[in-house]
This record gives C-alpha cells, structure tokens and sequence, in this order.
C-alpha cells in the first residue's frame, strides 16, 4: 500500500486535470440549470484527494530513495522526449506545499467569489495551475518544464483575464502574457541550443554533464565559453520572467487586477515555479561565471529595487508583489552563489508567509471594498484575527526568529559570508527594509482612526477565515516542522553572529516602520522631501513608459511601415503590372484600323525584318 | 485503391450537378465524408515503416507523351491526404444552409476536393501538373461567386498567379525531361537525374518561384490576404488549410526530391528566404486592423517555418516540416470558421469595433473560447498541435542553421503579440449592450469548430500519431541528399538510436 501511494503520486498533477475537465461542464453554454457552483465543488474536492494523496506520500517517500519513473511521450528521428518523473522526498514535499495552498486557496475562492458567475473558469484555471505546478516539480527535464512553463503562460493570461470586461484588466493580462512569453522564448532557444551540446535535456542528466564538462578537456573544447554564457543566459531569461525579475518584473504588478484567491497561488508558488527550475540548472549555469555574475546582478537589484518600490506603493497588492519579486531576487542570489539547499528554504518559508499576507488583506479588501491604502487604516479593534494574521505573515517572512524565514535568511547569510561577504550587506538591507515596508502596510490598514472605506468591516465568514487560520498556524509551526525534518541547523552550528545582525537588520527596519506608520505622531501621506525619487520609486522607476517608448513604440512602427511596405511597394507593383497589360492591350487594340494597306504594311514589314535576322551572318561576311 | 479518393469525389460533383436530389448538403457531406473514412481506411493499412510509395496504381494513358495514370502515397502526402479530406468536410459542414446557386457550389468544393488528392497522389509530373490546374478553375469561381467584398479583383488575381505559378512549374518540369533526354514524366524515373548542377539548380529555382507563389513565400504572396479576405468560409479554409499546402509539398516532391543537390547547395538560402517570411508576415500582421486579414497573414509567418525545416534538411526537421503542415492547415481552418462565425453574428471584422465577446449571456463564449485555443496554438503554446511541429523544426534546423532558427523563434513571439491583440480586442473587454443582439449559434457553426479543436488538442497531446506517418519517409528523403552543410555548432554525444535509415530506393512499377 505504502508503495503504491508513492508509485502513483503522478495522478496528484492528474486530479486537479480531471476536475478541470469536468469544470467545463458547467461553462455558460452547458448546464444553466445549477448554475457555476458546482464547479468549485468537484474542483474543490480533487483538490482535497491530491492533497490527501501527497499527505500520505510524503512520510513514505521521507523513508524511501528518490525513484525514478519514464513515460515515453514522443519518439521521432533520433529524438527521444521521454518523460522523467523523479519521486523524491523534495519532490512530494514541495507537491505537498502545492497541494495544500491550493486546498487553501480553493476553500477561500468559494467565500471570496460567493457573488462572482465565472467560477468554472476560474476554478478550472486554479487547479490548472495546481496540476502544472505539480507536474513541473515532478518531471525532472528541461524540455518537458519548458512545456509547463508555457501552458502556465497562457494559464496566467487568462487567470488575470478572469474579470476581462475591465479595461485594467485586460492591459494587465495582456502584458503578464508578453512579458512571460519573452522569457520564455529566450529559455526555448536555451533549451534548443543546450541539446546539441549536452544531448539530453533531463537534469540530473544536465547536471552530470556540467560536472563532465568542468573536467573533461574534449567536452571542454566543444563549449566555448561564449556558447556557454549564451546558453546560459538564454537560459535564466525564463525564470527572470516567471519571478518577475528586473527587467521583466512588470507583470507581477499588473497581475494584481486578477482576483484575491488566485493572488495567494501565484505570489506564493506561481512564481517559484521560474526560481525551481533555476535551481535544478544551478549546475550548468554555473558552467559560466558570467551567467552567475548576471544572475547575481540582477536578483540584487531586483531585491533592492523591488522592496524600495513597495514602500512606495498606496495599493495593498500591489506592494505585496513587489516584495515578491524582491524576495525572489534573494532566490537568485542564492541559485548565482551556489545555495540551493538555502534557495529551497526560502521558496517554502515564502511561500507560507506570502500566500497568509494575501489572505489577511485579501479579507480586508473583501469587504473595505477598497484596496487603497490611503483610504484604509483603523481596523485593529475590527478585524483582530486578520492582523493577527498580518503579524504572522510578516513575522514568517523576514528574519525575526524563531519562525521560517529566519532560518531560510539565516543559512543564506552564513553560505554567501563564506563566499561573498559584500551580498549579506544587501541581505540584510533587504530583509530590513522588507520589515519596513510590510510594517508600513500594517499601519496604514490596522492603526490610527478608522476611514470612511473602514466603518463597517467585520470579520469575514469562516470559508475566508478559517483557511486564512490554518494558514497562520502552518506558518507558526514552520520551524517545528523544519526541526522535526532535520533541516535546522544546532545550537552548536548556529552562527550567532549572524543570527544577531539578521535580527537587528529586522528590528530596525520594523520598528522604523513602526515608529512611522504605527504610530500617529507623524502626519500622514508622507511626503519625502525629494519629490522626484518618491515618483520615481512610486511609478515602478518609469518601467511602463520605458517599455512603451522603447520596444512597443518600435514594433508598432515597424510593423506599420512593413505594412506600408507591403501595401505600397510590393502589391504596388504588382498591380502596376496589371495595369500595364491592361493598358498596352488597350493601346494596341487601336492597331486593328480595318485598313487592308495597314495590314500590308505590317506584312511587308515583319517579312523584312525576318529576312534580315535570318541574312545577318550573310551581310557580315 | 487510390483512385476512389479522386474520382468519388468527381463523381459524386457531377452527381449533386445533374441529379435531381433534394438534401443538396447532406449529399456532399455523405460523399466527402465516405471520402474522409476511406483516406481513413488507407491510413489504417498504411505501412509507415515503408518509407517507400505504397498503394501504387499504373494505367498507360498517353505513352507517347510521357502521361501515364500513376499514383502512390507515401509518408509525405499521407498526412495531407487526410488533411484535405478533413478540411473538405469541415468545410462543406460549415457552409451556409441557404447558400445561392448549392448545386454549383457543393460540386465546385467536391470537384476541387478531388483534384487536390489527385495532385498529392500523382506520380507522374504531367498527372501533378493536370491536377494542380484543374483545382484553379473551382476556386477562380469559388471566390468570385460566393466571395465577399472585392471578390472579382481578389479572384483574377487568385487566378493570374496561380496560372503564373503553374507555368512556371511546366516549364521546370518539361525542361527537365527534355535536358534528361527521358521518354516519360515519370517520378520515379527522374528521381536519380544526373544533369549538371547549374541546369539543377536553374530548374529547381523555377520550381521554387512557381510554388513559392502557390505556398506563399515573401514577397509573392500580395494575392493571399485579398484572395483569403474575399473568400467565403468555406473556400477561405480549403484555400488556406489544403491549397497552401500543395505549395509546400510541390516543393519537397519536385523541388527537393528531383533536385537534392540543388538543394542542398541552395538550403543557406531558403532558410533566410524563410526566415524573412515569417518575420515580414507576423510583423504585417500586428498592422492589421481586420482579424481576417490577420490571420491571412499569419498564414504567411507560418509557412516561413516549413520552408526552414526543409531547408535545414535533417530528419527531424523535415518531420517538423511536414508536420508543421498539418498542423497550420488545422489551426488556419478553425481561425477562419471562427472569424467567420464572428463575422456572420457580429457583422464586423474591425478590430476597432470588436469588444468583450466573452461575455456570457450576451456575447459568443463559446467561439471566444475556441478562439483563444486557436490563436494560443498559432502561437505555439505546448500542449496544442503548432508546439510540436514548431519545436521539431526549430530542434531539427537548430544545428544546420543556429540564427536563421533562433530568429524564427523570434517570430513566434511576434505571432504571440498579434494574436494577444486579436484576443484583448475581440473576446476581452466590454460588450457593448446597445449592438449587443447577436443570433444563435447554429450546429453547422459549433461542431466543425469542436471537431478542429478536439484535433488540435488530440496531436498536440498524443503527437506520436502526428508524426508516424512521416517519419520514415523524410528519413529517407534525408539520406538521398549529399552532406553539404557542416553543422555549425558542435555536437558531443548526440544520442544514435536514431531508427534505421532506408536508402531511397527508386520503387518498381508494378500494378497493384
């Protein structure tokens, strides 16, 4: 039996398909009768079995070897694209992380969208999402993640699209689709390219080869290092999109016109899907330093960057997701310097703590009716179990020990001092203003006199608030579950020194937070004295107007002008020769005059010309 | 065997035209659907370890001409053949219950039916050639009787290239014969020519101009978005889901087959010829402002990628290529119904105008449904039948021609652009209440666009039953042709299990 739950633990990504599938009855044209519910139903209870079934999976994986499994999907001219599935204990965890949010998540759509008619589309995409989810984490090659990546693409596309006849709506679906795709074509030229040269797409395959590679001097010649950083590039431009990286962050932002429920899925494990296939390359990418170096670059920046723009923010979503994106450059850093031990630990404590932040100020937003941080605040006195909530979710997120993020912050900290001291400076920045500005959104909703939008705001019913509890208290015994996991570290081995700079770095930064944004002695909204970096940090440091003054405006004109192009010139001429023929047969249509001289004239004419071409060699002798 | 697909159609259009039957549609659809099952029952006793012609049929017509009735199928037309008996019944389902002058009309597709299989079938160059221009007539009619705005213009047009076209070919291939000094038209007799390679490469130019017109490649492709526009549904997806097609496949039976060396000294150029199509035709595409337009064009970018796998002329490419055509037959036949459709309720094709069809009561889910599943399997998204045969020509041609390939990509990103514009303008958005009266889908409008997209669905899945067919044909082609192109980019333990490769072995011919 015990086998068997493992063996099988491929139907998880497999349920949430079937129930997808059946959510299709219900779409508009089908059954009236019922109307949408039902959808949610069924896809709520798959969604229980493939949490049940990856509940029970996981202790017997922990006592047994990784397994693997080969499905043969395509055979074709030397190709051969057979499906690895690797069923390890990491593999079930993370299938249990899925599962579980998405258990979650589905409970508190049920609440959240009680008023909403699209629930067979939206509930068919959420477990869509939850099936990709799963199935990338258990197939262990590139070309079938790259597959799961896209179809997430287009998953995403419609998954903010849920409420298209917004116009926000639609931009903002628009533009997480494009800015995803862009990342991922740049990783399906890495995936075309790396086949020649390593001749296998399966990563532990990949892995072996870059370790080869490293030593073997024949390997070693067929990759020049310019080939390998190309790959290599080409390669991590696909989870820059999907962990919304600079330059590729903007989606995330606009994503937040979707709804709430889907919200906790994709701030949580939607975007750890890029950061999960940057770990299992961590080895070929580290074939080049100077991949590691861009990668390195630009998860610092984007930490940096990203959780300064939160602060920012006056909208509650929205400075959440920065902070996503902030915390997913941290994972970068971590995949460029080697740690995927730490990189892993931080993708589950983020995840806990993101997808509870969601749902604390989802419930707000619920019934505030507004996510205006400017028109919230007050809401301590009524709306206790979501602060509590909040508290935790911040607590789990940055590094205030004993809980979750500390440990993951902590294990960073200690590989990157052994090997690149000058990145815990911008961890511990990072971590610190993170504090700052998740304390800032704590103000600003909990604390101070209630707002018009804040009057009336009880506690939602409990399919918002008890998922929103369970999640509070999966957070809290984190560290619990860590330690009974083995994956803390001792007492002994604990760097203390560490520990007590990652502590300060979260005090600080909180309790600044605390001091101006709890606190009422400051007015607020806040005007920085330089207006410009306010704006600058406020509109996302221009990138919208950058990508439309740059790439947009050149597409846009260039297809104008091929379009010119190909109207004026090319089908131009095209008719003009058409109207030659045209009009030369007209003109010589006048050549018939009916006058039997003209005739003869023609005659004699061709006759002489005839017999001058046929005597020419006779009149140049 | 062979000739039923031919000649039952033909039959069956003399039928619908001089019989006194009542049921005119349901006619046609009987005729072209036993069609459908008998290229189905073919398929089924196909042999596709084969990769030689099978099925092969022979009557001596006219001997002293070189014209003999010769027919066979093999990994390469197979697929097509099924793609053209599809397509022919989709089409004839979605035509239009009240349509002017049916009894014309249903003949016309199943005449036009028939001359297609004849042409993918023929083994004899003049039998290729006869087909190719008997199919011009149905269609120059097709367009200028039942078309839309502009018909007459868009049908003359049709009919000058494509004569043109046809020209072209005659001559490449009544040069051939005569520089050969060969006494018939056979296929298999002028497969192993040995003229010089100059001669070889001017008549494979003509070739390629002549079906380059037909496939279409840049730039003579300006008869395509007027002639597709103006067409009615029906004819716009016969024209671009099998008429495009019989481009493509000219070019690899007589461009490719009779002229490999050529070919191969050519190929650089074919593939940034291809290259050059898919880019100009997807960024064309973002211009346009009416979505049938569009998707003409986007036609143009995606027959770019057949040109480039057969340019890049490894084994995987060449499957990629074929089955690429497929693949853009089906995807370019549910977007036409599908505009179609929107066009028949709405009124409109203007992108301007178009807005929030989605909506579930009051607009048309169900076609912004399937449209979405189009356009996303246009654009190459996995899981949908254009990932698999892209990504085969892309893997295939990578190693032959690493920028060419990397750029084709890049066109598929810009089809990914256009046909977000198409979805965000049409399907999303707010529908406007006041025009908002839209009629209800008819049968004819919902099963043919549910069978198409099943289809797709189906072979992007399960694409083992897309490429069987072809695979151990175009290893063979492959194997024909001299190794001329380096591969660029190293390669180190390429894996061998590659399945055995057959020489092209020129087949007997004996009357089965």
């Amino acid at each position: 039996m015990a086998q068997f739950l493992l063996q099988t633990v491929w139907l998880i990504p497999c349920y949430a398909i079937v129930g997808a599938i059946v959510s299709v009855l219900w779409s508009p044209a089908l059954i009236r009768r019922t109307g949408p519910r039902p959808a949610g139903y069924v896809n709520l209870f798959m969604a229980f079995l493939a949490f049940g079934h990856s509940l029970a999976a996981f202790p017997i994986a922990w006592q047994h070897p990784a397994q693997q499994i080969s499905v043969s999907w395509l055979q074709v001219a030397g190709l051969d694209l057979t499906l690895p599935i690797e069923i390890s204990t990491v593999t079930v965890g993370a299938t249990l992380v899925v599962t579980g949010l998405n258990l979650l998540a589905q409970i508190y759509a049920i609440g959240y969208l009680e008023m909403d008619w699209g629930w067979s589309r939206f509930f068919a995409f959420l477990a869509i999402f939850e099936a990709g989810m799963c199935s990338l984490v258990f197939c262990d090659s590139l070309f079938f993640s790259y597959i799961i990546l896209e179809v997430l693409t287009l998953g995403t596309y419609l998954m903010v699209g849920t409420w298209f006849n917004q116009s926000l709506v639609v931009t903002g679906a628009r533009d997480a689709f494009l800015t995803k795709r862009v990342g991922d074509l740049f990783l399906l030229m890495g995936v075309l390219a790396i086949y020649p040269l390593a001749g296998t797409w399966d990563f532990s395959e990949l892995a072996q080869w870059a370790q080869n590679a490293t030593v073997d001097p024949a390997i070693r010649e067929a990759l020049p290092p310019g080939i390998a950083t190309l790959v290599g590039l080409a390669l991590i431009a696909g989870p820059m999109g999907k962990c919304a990286q600079f330059p590729l962050h903007l989606w995330l932002d606009e994503a937040m016109e979707g709804p709430v429920p889907s919200t906790i899925l994709r701030n949580s494990v939607v975007v750890a899907t890029g950061a999960w296939v940057l770990i299992k390359l961590q080895p070929v990418l580290a074939l080049s330093p100077v991949v590691l170096a861009v990668m390195i670059t630009i998860g610092a920046l984007t930490a940096v960057g990203g959780t300064l723009i939160a602060i920012a923010q006056i909208d509650v979503k929205r400075s959440l997701s920065y902070s996503v994106s902030a915390y997913m450059g941290l994972i970068f850093i971590a995949v460029g310097t080697g740690q995927t031990e730490a990189a892993l630990l931080l993708i589950l404590s983020h995840a806990l703590a993101q997808a509870l932040l969601v749902m604390s100020t989802g419930s707000i937003v619920l019934n505030s009716i507004t996510q205006d941080l400017t028109q919230l605040g007050g809401l301590w006195s009524r709306r206790p179990i979501s602060g509590l909530c909040y508290l935790v979710g911040v607590a789990g997120l940055i590094g205030l020990p004993p809980f979750g993020g500390f440990w993951a912050l902590l294990k960073l900290a200690d590989g990157l001092w052994a090997t690149q001291p000058w990145l815990v400076a911008i961890l511990l920045l990072v971590n610190g203003l993170t504090g700052f500005s998740m304390i800032r959104e704590f103000g600003l909703i909990f604390a101070g006199s209630p707002q018009p939008m804040t009057q009336r705001s009880p506690e939602n019913f409990w399919l918002i608030t008890l998922p929103m509890m369970v999640l509070m208290g999966l957070t809290l015994h984190l560290p619990l579950i860590l330690q009974s996991l083995s994956l803390l570290p001792s007492w002994a081995m604990l760097n203390k020194d560490m520990a007590m700079l990652l502590l300060w770095s979260s005090l600080i930064g909180s309790g600044m937070g605390a001091v101006v944004y709890v606190g009422q002695s400051i007015p607020k909204p806040i005007q920085l004295p330089w207006q410009r970096l306010q704006r600058f940090f406020a509109y996302d440091l221009y990138t919208p107007q950058l990508y439309r003054s740059s790439i947009v405006f050149c597409v846009d004109w260039a297809s104008r002008l091929i379009d010119w192009f190909d109207r004026q010139i090319i089908d131009g001429a095209v008719n003009l020769v058409g109207l030659v023929s045209l009009f030369s047969g007209e003109a010589l249509k006048y050549g018939n005059s009916g006058q039997g001289q003209f005739y003869m004239l023609t005659i004699v004419v061709g006759l002489a010309a005839i017999a001058l071409s046929m005597s020419w060699s006779l009149i140049l002798h | 065997m062979l000739s039923t697909l031919i000649w039952f159609p033909v039959l069956g259009a003399i039928a619908i035209a001089v019989l006194p039957l009542r049921q005119l549609k349901l006619a046609a659809l009987t005729i072209s659907g036993i069609a459908l099952l008998w290229t189905l029952w073919i398929a089924h006793q196909f042999n596709f370890t084969n990769p030689l012609l099978q099925f092969q049929e022979y009557l001596p017509w006219l001997e002293t001409l070189g014209l003999n009735y010769q027919l066979g199928v093999d990994g390469l037309s197979l697929p097509l053949l099924m793609l053209n008996s599809l397509l022919t019944w989709i089409a004839l389902y979605s035509s239009e219950e009240e349509i002017e002058r049916p009894r014309l009309f249903y003949s016309l597709i199943l005449l036009v039916s028939g001359a297609v299989a004849g042409a993918f079938l023929a083994q004899n160059l003049l039998l290729f050639f006869l087909c190719y221009e008997v199919e011009l007539v149905p269609f120059y009619l097709l367009i200028s009787i039942w078309g839309g705005e502009k018909r007459d213009y868009a049908a003359m047009k049709f009919l000058l290239y494509t004569a043109l076209s046809g020209a072209l070919i005659l001559v490449a291939f009544l040069g051939l014969v005569w520089l050969q000094g060969a006494d018939s038209f056979a296929y298999d007799a002028l497969m192993g020519q040995s003229l010089p390679l100059w001669v070889q490469t001017v008549l494979l130019s003509l070739v390629l101009v002549g079906f380059g017109i037909k496939i279409p490649l840049v730039p003579l492709h300006t008869w395509l978005p007027d002639t597709y526009v103006a067409a009615s549904t029906p004819v716009a997806i016969l024209l671009g889901g099998v008429l495009a097609k019989l481009g493509a496949y000219g070019i690899f039976r007589f461009g490719l087959g009779l002229f490999p060396e050529a070919w191969a000294t050519l190929a650089p150029g074919l593939a940034t010829w291809a290259t050059v199509s898919v880019l100009y035709g997807a960024m064309v595409a973002i211009a346009q402002k009416d979505i049938k337009r569009m998707v003409a064009y986007s036609s143009i970018g995606h027959m770019g990628y057949i040109l480039l796998g057969g340019a890049a002329l490894t084994a995987l490419s060449l499957v990629g290529a074929v089955t690429q055509m497929v693949a853009h037959g089906l995807i370019l036949a549910i977007l036409f119904h599908l505009v179609g459709v929107i066009e028949a309720k709405v009124g409109t094709r203007d992108l301007d105008v178009l807005n929030g069809l989605m909506n579930p009561i009051r607009g048309l889910p169900m076609v912004s449904a399937l449209l979405i599943l189009g356009g996303m399997a246009s654009a190459g998204i996995p899981g949908l039948v254009g990932f698999v045969s892209e990504f085969l020509v892309f893997q295939g041609s990578y190693s032959v021609f690493p920028l060419q390939t990397l750029l084709c990509v890049v066109g598929t990103g810009l089809t990914a652009v256009y046909f977000v514009i198409l979805l965000n303008r049409t399907c999303f958005g707010k529908l406007d209440n006041a025009i908002a009266y839209f009629p209800k889908l008819e049968w004819r409008e919902r099963v043919p666009a549910l069978i198409l997209a099943l289809t797709i669905l189906f072979l992007g899945i399960q694409p083992t039953w897309l490429v069987r067919w072809t695979e151990s044909t175009t290893t063979a082609i492959v194997a024909t042709v001299p190794p001329l192109t380096q591969p660029t980019i190293a390669s180190v333990n390429r894996p061998v299990n590659s399945p055995q490769t057959v020489g092209w072995v020129v087949p007997d011919n004996s009357i089965k």
